[in-house]
């Protein structure tokens, strides 16, 4: 051991790597890089969350659909209509304001099918638009987030350069290099594609009952009452409010924030020997609502569940 | 063990910190999540802010949209406007998202939290 010691290419080594410990504990411990420029995508849960809220809102304010998915790929999701979806359900079990969960299903809902539930107010001829969206970098680094909006090409384009480290975990699938500038507006002479319009059913519309069954399944939720709403079409529709009254008070319940039983699926749960009434936002009114009796192959009764079809004739 | 020894052996100490230094902050630095948006790039913490700017123009809840701003941390929400509105300014924004931010701005500073009224 002491004649390793003495051996002169071992104490080198010794020596490197002694160094090369303390300039990692120092880059890593003492002094690591901070980041102050950072991007949405590497924010926590919550603030995600948030920040969704607020492109949401924002949304269901100006009706720019382009400019909210855009936002929305700030975030990083892989699914953007599951996330909002997931969080319109999260909000809900929290018990927060209705008005602050129905724009989260509702632009989930306006994701999914590609359209803007409402127009844009104005079009005006020479359009000033914002092309600086900031999901860009312009340092000629591929940038990961697959564009969807359909600007034009000639409004990305680079003035400036900004890139941060933060961008580097998003690089690992590259499909398309941006160039663009952060928040400058560009005058275009050219339109702007405008979303086509789909005829879609306005929150207002008229529902009408078309469909009142007993569910009896040993199994499910006793005196689940659950809900189906469908446009003329039968294509579900989300972000509906249905108002279930008992002599016990008011519920509420919203379409779309059970995804996977269907965007026009809401469902809520009965006691027992209460009659309720159901009110359907702009449309059907359903009185004498109860929870039915049913019987199992034994014989038993047990509490069974109701499923009503409205749909917009 | 002589001076020359010596000598070598600080220079592969110093060079192996260098080492380190240029692995731990440009190889492999610190990746960082669960950032706080105070963190955020100027430009994205604008878009926020004229998001929430867009909303409080629709549903005129001052209430929300301070509670919005806060998540930015300490300065109030009038600050963070107001700073907002000189970086708006600066970037060429439209008009119509200038006076947007402008209504945010004016009902931030006439903004009293609840309870503050309270004695």
């Amino acid at each position: 051991m002491r004649q390793l010691l003495r051996n002169q290419i071992f104490q080198l080594l010794l020596a490197l790597f002694i160094g090369l410990g303390l300039g990692l504990a120092y880059s890593w411990r003492v002094s690591p890089v901070t980041y102050v420029d950072a991007n949405p995508a590497i924010l926590r849960a919550d603030f995600k969350d948030q920040y969704r809220v607020v492109i949401a809102a924002s949304y269901a304010s100006t009706h720019n659909l382009e400019r909210a998915r855009a936002r929305l790929q700030l975030l990083g999701d892989t699914d953007m209509v599951s996330e909002l979806s997931a969080q319109a359900q999260r909000m809900v079990a929290r018990g927060e304001l209705l008005e602050h969960i129905k724009p989260v299903a509702q632009l989930a809902t306006d994701l999914q099918n590609g359209v803007a539930s409402l127009p844009p107010t104005q079009i005006p001829s020479t359009i000033v638009s914002y092309v600086s969206t900031p999901f860009t970098n312009n340092n000629n680094l591929p940038f990961t987030l697959t564009p969807v909006t359909e600007i034009p090409t000639e409004e990305l384009s680079a003035t400036e350069t900004q890139s941060t480290p933060e961008d580097k975990p998003l690089k690992s699938t590259p499909t398309t290099t941006f160039k663009q500038t952060a928040l400058v507006p560009v005058t275009a002479s050219t339109f702007v594609p405008r979303p086509t319009f789909t005829p879609i059913p306005l929150p207002g519309a008229p529902f009408i009952l078309v469909g009142q069954d007993q569910v009896c399944k040993s199994g499910t939720q006793p005196g689940l009452l659950q809900f189906i709403l469908t446009d003329r079409y039968h294509k579900q529709i989300a972000g509906i409010e249905i108002i279930i009254t008992s002599l016990q008070g008011e519920d509420h319940s919203f379409t779309g924030f059970k995804p996977e039983l269907g965007n026009g699926y809401a469902d809520f749960v009965m006691q027992a020997d209460t009659v309720y009434s159901i009110r359907v936002a702009g449309g059907a009114f359903v009185p004498d609502i109860s929870a039915p009796m049913c019987k199992d192959s034994n014989g038993a009764s047990y509490l069974g569940g109701l499923l009503l079809t409205f749909q917009q004739p | 063990m002589t001076q020359s020894n010596w000598i070598k052996i600080v220079i592969a100490a110093f060079l192996g910190i260098a080492l380190g230094l240029i692995y731990g902050w440009v190889i492999d630095p610190i990746q960082y999540t669960d950032i706080t948006p105070n963190l955020l790039r100027q430009d994205y913490r604008a878009d926020y802010v004229l998001m929430v700017a867009e909303a409080h123009q629709t549903d005129q809840d001052t209430e929300t949209a301070a509670r919005r701003l806060a998540i930015f941390g300490s300065d109030s929400p009038a600050q963070i406007v107001a700073s907002t509105l000189v970086y708006a300014n600066a970037n060429n924004f439209t008009e119509n998202e200038i006076i947007i931010l402008q209504g945010l701005l004016t009902a931030m500073q006439t903004y009293q939290p609840q309870g503050a009224s309270v004695p």
